[in-house]
């Protein structure tokens, strides 16, 4: 009877840890904390840190781009959250934008980062309700990203210099 | 005490060899970048996994592991199921042993795969001795460890470790191009040896047959004698001589 006991606990040990020791091998984690968020996102447990994420807004909107997006990638390590990945993609696009031209390395990533945002909003279309932002929805911030990294014939209109930052 | 060593040994091969073989699976695909300090896992590459079944295939002709009394139609479901678990671990195991000396990348990396195919590959087809066997894969699993952990990781070290400075000494205006690697931290070095500790320690405790100590004497008798059977005959009798010595001896003794 022990030795079935035996037996039975050293196939499920034996699973349960090969089973890690795959996660491990797929996710891998680059730090002992990146461990940590790995293991919640997988557990379903994971949450943004909203005063993280309160302060990375803050900066946003006094233009401190880089600075806020230090605050979201603490917010949101494992970025699996849709709303932070917008704001992230806003910051590039707000930073990014000249009246004259656009930075196109950060307008990429911007796209990358609204990819992100709407990749994690496949179920619904992704609307964030904030007064201070003049784009909503994390489709219309990734044309108007795409928008700014196509070359046309519009880019030479002198009267461009008139538009606005959204 | 019968029952003690029963649940003792079942506990080893059920419980404690899969933990062993599977951490050092765990560990030896586990690197430390060197500029960033993040911890890197590497997948055994292909040539890892070639040379592990190919050692297992050795260990089965040498006897150290007996596949047919681990797998057994004797045995229980749940036993085999475990067994299996075990042996798989057991070839993963091998795998990350091998990943973990192999130089990563660049000359170093495609000779030592060479050595290592090459040793394992004549094992397989020339007379075989155990000992013999044992001896190359220890001294080349040692040399791996000191060209990848010590030398190259010299070589690949950002500043420019010793062997850096004395090989640009003295080959001035030739290129290092093909010992070119990722430079690790020198924790790596200690993860491996930890890796390589464990594996070892895993194969010492593994039996070769999972069966009780008793029935295993029988049947090492048994092995021993199918064994004299197979010899030619005046061999069988030299030995047979030798034995009958070793006893008379024996009795004078007592």
């Amino acid at each position: 009877m022990r030795q079935r006991l035996i037996q039975w606990l050293g196939i499920a040990w034996t699973i349960l840890y090969a089973a890690l020791v795959v996660w491990l091998y797929a996710a891998a984690p680059q730090s002992i904390a990146e461990v940590k968020t790995q293991a919640s996102v997988a557990a379903g447990t994971y949450e943004v840190d909203r005063a993280r994420f309160d302060a990375g807004r803050e900066l946003f909107l006094r233009e401190q781009y880089a600075a806020a997006r230090a605050e979201w990638e603490r917010a949101d390590p494992a970025r699996r959250d849709a709303r932070t990945q917008f704001y992230v993609a806003y910051s590039f696009y707000r930073q990014g934008w000249g009246r004259v031209y656009s930075d196109d390395a950060l307008f990429r990533q911007g796209l990358e980062a609204a990819d992100r945002a709407l990749a994690l909003s496949a179920d619904a279309p992704l609307s964030v309700e904030d007064p201070e932002l003049k784009i909503h929805s994390a489709a219309e911030l990734r044309a108007e990203l795409e928008h700014g990294l196509e070359r046309t014939a519009d880019d030479f209109n002198p009267l461009k210099v008139f538009r606005e930052r959204k | 005490m019968d029952d003690n060593r029963t649940t003792n040994r079942a506990l080893l091969r059920h419980v404690l060899l899969p933990t062993l073989f599977l951490t050092a699976a765990l560990l030896g695909g586990v690197r430390v970048e060197a500029s960033s300090r993040a911890i890197l896992f590497v997948a055994p590459p292909l040539v890892a996994l070639v040379l592990a079944l190919m050692l297992l295939s050795l260990f089965a002709r040498a006897r150290l592991v007996e596949f047919g009394r681990w797998l057994s139609a004797e045995n229980g479901a749940v036993e085999n199921v475990s067994h299996a678990l075990t042996l798989l671990a057991l070839f993963f195991a091998s795998a990350q042993a091998f990943n973990s000396v192999l130089p990563e990348a660049g000359l170093p990396r495609w000779m030592f795969s060479a050595f290592f195919l090459w040793t394992l590959w004549q094992n397989q087809f020339s007379s075989f001795d155990v000992r013999r066997l044992l001896r190359s894969l220890a001294a080349l699993f040692g040399t791996a460890f000191v060209v990848k952990h010590m030398l190259l990781a010299s070589l690949y070290e950002p500043g420019g470790g010793w062997l850096k400075r004395l090989a640009g000494a003295a080959l001035e205006g030739v290129t290092l191009g093909t010992l070119e690697g990722p430079a690790y931290a020198n924790s790596t070095g200690y993860i491996s040896f930890f890796t390589l500790a464990l594996y070892a320690c895993g194969l010492f405790l593994l039996p070769a047959s999972p069966a009780a100590e008793t029935v295993e004497d029988d049947g090492r008798a048994a092995q021993l004698a199918r064994s004299l059977r197979l010899l030619p005959a005046r061999e069988r009798a030299l030995v047979i001589e030798e034995l009958s010595r070793g006893a008379e001896k024996e009795e004078e003794r007592l």
